[in-house]
């Protein structure tokens, strides 16, 4: 009836160019921020259907720079992520590992590994993903055809060092919300299966998009991204009919269009590598930053969480502006991405968050 | 559990596609989506029994290449639907076989859905996922695959059971809102067809006829030009119909180009555009376009910001030479064509239906216990039930492994059972190997009795809210219904009854009803919209407030009071809302009206249903129950001696 397939071809989709999508400001800014910074701590973009949120989300990876890596290291990890802080792979019993763990071992003991430039990794976390792809776990073929216990890297291994993106994160699974939060919360990755342990770094930038009609998210989720994006349709007409176009004329012919727009790819490309060579020099002035810790307290955001990714966001986007110092302006344009999902959902409340972050930031820049 | 899905497309006995008469427009559509494939589907009103099975297949036969014609059963299983790991095949060649699902299966064909409306959630999730992305992502028990995944989907729903998920209608080009009039002639004319399909040698001919006519419309469609002011026209409409996202745009394009391809013609006409505003943008309105705006002079020329050193092709538009139509004279021209087809009541269209918020969202939720089974998913047994044969299954792969170890500390082996006939074969399961079964099932609905404890009429009002509470849970078993009850008197409203589904617990906690004092309305409503938010978390998703007052409060919230949401999680089935020292005099009388309009908005903004019972006795009425409900959007009632089984029958 149907033909069994063997696993394993990605289908390589042509995307659309990030720098051809009209309009969505915010998300794009977001995005790019996360790309300079990963410390901001992911985005959250929430909007109406039919907004092109994944559209974006999947167009990033054609202008991210790109990550040198130990040459085929399945975890995407630097020559020095492996001296640091070698992932431990051992097996209980007198199966045979891996020669992927074994290879594990012997990079810690290697002096210069060879290395390779790779993209930074976009990885796609499915609907209906399970854990044991989430995580990795021991290799099916390898242990039925060789009885030998091999640890087969998972999604978050692929996600090292890149983003994570979990499209309707809303519909995400319970159980996989709570196995993300943890590795999230540590940078690292456990899986104990069959006897076997690893233990590999997982530090990515999280992106979930989803509309909010669909479902809330749970607020421990919320709280994990450093963004929040908010979307709507766009309703100027010049904008739309040139949505209209560019769109067509993708369809009709990917490759040419993705051409036709390869400089204004590269030209992001390079504007972003040196934003994050220039984010390390970036100078966040006292004032401005006792402003930013003003704003969240007018706001009543607990935790120090709220600063930590105003003061990050408003940095990488100095550095994304050549701007050797963090300028008010920089905070005003990134604050409401930043706070709206911190704010007290309060039920008396009729003014919009965005409004009461304006607000703030209006009461705070007054201030001496 | 094989369900035949792989029908040779059409067989010879069956209607062609010319054949089947009375769903005009439906087949129009079709053939736009035949020509061109990127109109993603289309969706069909349609009452039982109307055919529409029918022409999908008839449709089926008219793609090239034998396209696979897959039906998605509504009951199908999460590994049905997106695939897994064949584990007989996989066991059998000692490697990593996967069975695509149903998806990859309709690739290049026809994907169809009969009763788009009665798709469970987590399905339509991956038929939306596949059709975003023109593949399926396989990352599961073990298997990590991507399928393509292509297809034209050709849904149908019947609009009397609740409607379409919009996100899925959403992702559909091509949406026919209203079913076909039964016409009697039509009627007869397809039983007439019906009875003499056998060798109709004319019709097979026909058939030929239109796969030709497709075929040259497909070629014609890269040479289809649509002048700006055109696209600019669809736009208009778009946003005058107030329709949501921008996606919209492209698939009315689409249309209009697949109808001029249709026609053989190089040019977009004023009919294509109408057709495309028709079958694209008019089922997707949500409200009633404004006559003739005012903006009409001012329309400032276009100007796209993002890239200005791109070379501009042509841009003939702007230029006054051009005697051409404008914009806005085209989309008048268009919505006044296609406004005769908006109905009177815009509520029957899909989009507009679920912006009411009433059957658009069908509290579904996933749970361990009954239901739907929808899939085995790892995790600890803790009093669920145990997927026995995912369990074996997932054990089974590391048989010999395990074998291989035995007297070590691999794994946990939780127990081995005998096989018993052969002697000494073991199975060992593992902690990891636990499949539990997970199900999807309609969530009970939520009623919150809000019952106003102050003053003299008091006693008889939460006696009888009792008996209504208890009367109502004796119904709700079937349903799942869970029933809540909040008493407000003097400084505080307090929650007598968390949402419980128990007569026994609402008869032992409503045994002692207090009665008397202030009347802290506010307090109530805020403590009555954070049990829903809290039950909206647990996934039910219907609420309804019953309210039992005369809408006169007296008492305002303290400051503070409000907490996070969330925050409280728990508090509710305790706590009570504590409010400000004095009862109303002068000036917080506005304030507590204040406070009331916003929680009331609020609770109507959340779409929690209200009923407001007004006990007053009529000649002391001011009023104040009828605006109460009218903030909440609500029901009002006047029952000034409200009796249990009245109160239940108003529900």
């Amino acid at each position: 009836m149907s033909r069994p397939t063997i696993a394993r071809q990605p289908a390589v989709e042509p995307a659309f160019p990030f720098t051809a999508i009209v309009g969505q400001d915010e998300m794009k800014l977001c995005l790019l921020l996360n790309v300079i910074d990963p410390r901001i701590g992911g985005v959250l973009v929430m909007g109406h259907r039919g907004t092109g949120k994944s559209t974006t989300v999947r167009a990033l990876a054609a202008v991210l720079p790109s990550i040198i890596r130990v040459a085929g290291d399945p975890y995407n990890r630097a020559p020095e992520d492996i001296h640091d802080a070698p992932p431990t792979a051992r097996a209980n019993g007198h199966a045979g590992v891996s020669s992927n763990t074994h290879r594990l071992d012997k990079l810690g003991d290697r002096p210069k590994p060879k290395v390779e430039r790779v993209p930074v990794p976009v990885v796609d976390l499915p609907l209906g993903a399970t854990e044991d792809r989430v995580c990795g776990t021991i290799d099916i073929e390898q242990a039925l055809t060789r009885g030998v216990k091999a640890f087969e890297p998972g999604l978050l291994a692929q996600a090292n060092r890149g983003f994570l993106y979990i499209d309707e994160v809303n519909l995400l699974d319970d159980h996989l919300v709570d196995v993300l939060l943890d590795v999230a919360a540590s940078g690292w990755n456990v899986v104990e299966r069959e006897g076997v342990s690893v233990r590999h770094p997982a530090r990515f930038v999280l992106v979930g998009s989803g509309n909010p009609e669909e479902g809330d998210l749970r607020p421990q989720l919320l709280d994990r991204f450093g963004m929040h994006a908010r979307i709507t349709t766009i309703t100027d007409l010049a904008l739309r009919v040139e949505i209209v176009k560019r769109r067509r004329a993708f369809d009709a012919d990917p490759a040419a269009f993705a051409a036709a727009w390869e400089k204004e790819q590269r030209a992001l490309r390079n504007r972003i590598t040196r934003a994050q060579k220039a984010l390390a020099g970036v100078a966040l002035p006292d004032p401005v930053l006792a402003r930013i810790a003003q704003i969240c307290m007018h706001l009543g955001i607990d935790g120090h969480r709220g600063e930590l990714t105003l003061a990050r966001a408003a940095a990488a986007l100095a550095a994304f502006n050549h701007s050797p110092r963090v300028a008010w302006q920089d905070v005003v344009a990134v604050a409401p991405a930043c706070l709206r999902h911190r704010l007290r959902r309060d039920p008396l409340e009729t003014v919009d968050s965005d409004e009461k972050i304006e607000r703030a930031l209006q009461a705070c820049a007054t201030e001496p | 559990m094989s369900v035949s899905v792989r029908q040779p497309a059409n067989p010879p006995d069956a209607l062609r596609f010319n054949e089947i008469v009375g769903l005009d427009v439906a087949k129009q559509a079709l053939l736009f989506l035949a020509v061109d494939p990127s109109l993603a589907g289309v969706a069909l009103a349609a009452a039982t029994g109307s055919g529409k099975s029918t022409l999908a297949r008839a449709f089926a036969a008219l793609l090239p290449d034998n396209a696979p014609f897959v039906e998605l059963p509504l009951n199908v299983t999460e590994d049905r639907l997106i695939g897994g790991l064949d584990l007989e095949a996989t066991l059998a060649r000692g490697e990593r076989v996967v069975e695509p699902g149903l998806l990859a299966r309709a690739h290049g064909g026809v994907l169809y859905i009969d009763g788009l409306n009665l798709l469970d959630p987590g399905v339509a999730a991956h038929v939306m996922d596949a059709m975003a992305r023109g593949i399926v992502q396989l990352e599961r028990d073990g298997v990590s695959a991507v399928h393509p995944a292509r297809f034209r989907l050709i849904g149908t729903f019947d609009p009397g059971d609740g409607a379409v998920t919009g996100s899925l209608l959403d992702r559909i080009g091509l949406i026919i809102p209203f079913a076909p009039q039964g016409d009697a002639a039509v009627r007869a004319e397809v039983v007439r067809r019906n009875l003499r399909r056998a060798g109709a040698p004319d019709a097979a001919g026909d058939d030929a006829m239109l796969r030709a006519l497709i075929e040259l419309a497909r070629e014609q469609l890269p040479h289809v030009a649509i002048r700006d002011e055109q696209v600019d026209a669809l736009a208009r409409a778009a946003l005058s119909l107030g329709v949501e996202g921008n996606r919209v745009d492209v698939f009315a394009v689409k249309a209009a180009l697949a109808s001029a391809a249709l026609a053989g013609r190089a040019d977009v006409s004023d009919a294509d555009l109408e057709i495309a505003a028709r079958l694209v943008l008019l089922p997707r309105a949500t409200r009633s376009p404004e006559p003739a705006q005012v903006e009409q002079q001012a329309q400032p020329a276009p100007n796209v910001a993002p890239n200005p050193d791109r070379p501009d092709a042509d841009d003939p538009a702007s230029s006054p030479a051009n005697q051409k139509q404008t914009p806005q004279q085209i989309e008048e021209l268009l919505m006044s064509a296609v406004e005769a087809d908006l109905p009177a009541d815009l509520s029957n269209l899909p989009f507009a239906a679920q912006r009411r918020g009433k059957t658009g969202s069908r509290g579904v939720a996933l749970n361990y216990r009954r239901g739907r089974f929808v899939r085995a998913i790892p995790g600890p047994l803790r009093g669920r039930k145990i997927a026995l044969l995912p369990t074996l299954l997932s054990a089974a792969p590391w048989q010999s492994l395990r074998a291989a170890s035995t007297g070590s500390s691999t794994g946990s082996p939780l127990r081995s059972a005998s096989t018993g006939s052969a002697a000494g074969a073991v199975v060992r399961i593992t902690r990891d190997d636990i499949r539990v079964r997970q199900f999807r099932d309609k969530a009970g609905a939520l009623f919150v009795f809000v019952v106003d404890a102050s003053g003299s009429m008091a006693l008889n009002r939460m006696r009888e809210a009792k008996g209504a509470t208890i009367r109502l849970l004796q119904n709700a078993y079937v349903h799942r219904d869970q029933v809540s009850l909040i008493a407000f008197r003097g400084q505080a409203a307090q929650v007598l009854l968390p949402p419980s589904q128990s007569v026994d617990r609402a008869k032992r906690e409503l045994d002692v009803l207090p009665t008397g004092g202030g009347t802290p309305l506010a307090s109530a409503l805020l403590l009555a919209w954070q049990i829903v938010r809290q039950a909206r978390s647990r996934g039910v998703e219907q609420a309804t407030l019953v309210l039992m007052t005369d809408g006169r409060a007296n008492v305002a919230l303290a400051s503070g009071q409000v907490g996070p949401a969330g925050a409280s999680t728990g508090s509710a089935s305790t706590g009570s809302a504590s409010t400000g020292s004095a009862d109303a005099v002068g000036a917080d009388r506005e304030q507590i009206a204040r406070q009331i309009r916003h929680l009331a908005h609020r609770i109507a903004c959340d779409r929690i249903n209200a009923v407001v019972i007004d006990t007053q006795a009529g000649y002391l009425s001011r009023g104040e129950a009828r605006a109460l409900a009218g903030y909440l959007n609500g029901r009002y009632v006047y029952l000034p001696n409200a009796k249990a089984h009245q109160i239940a029958e108003v529900i």
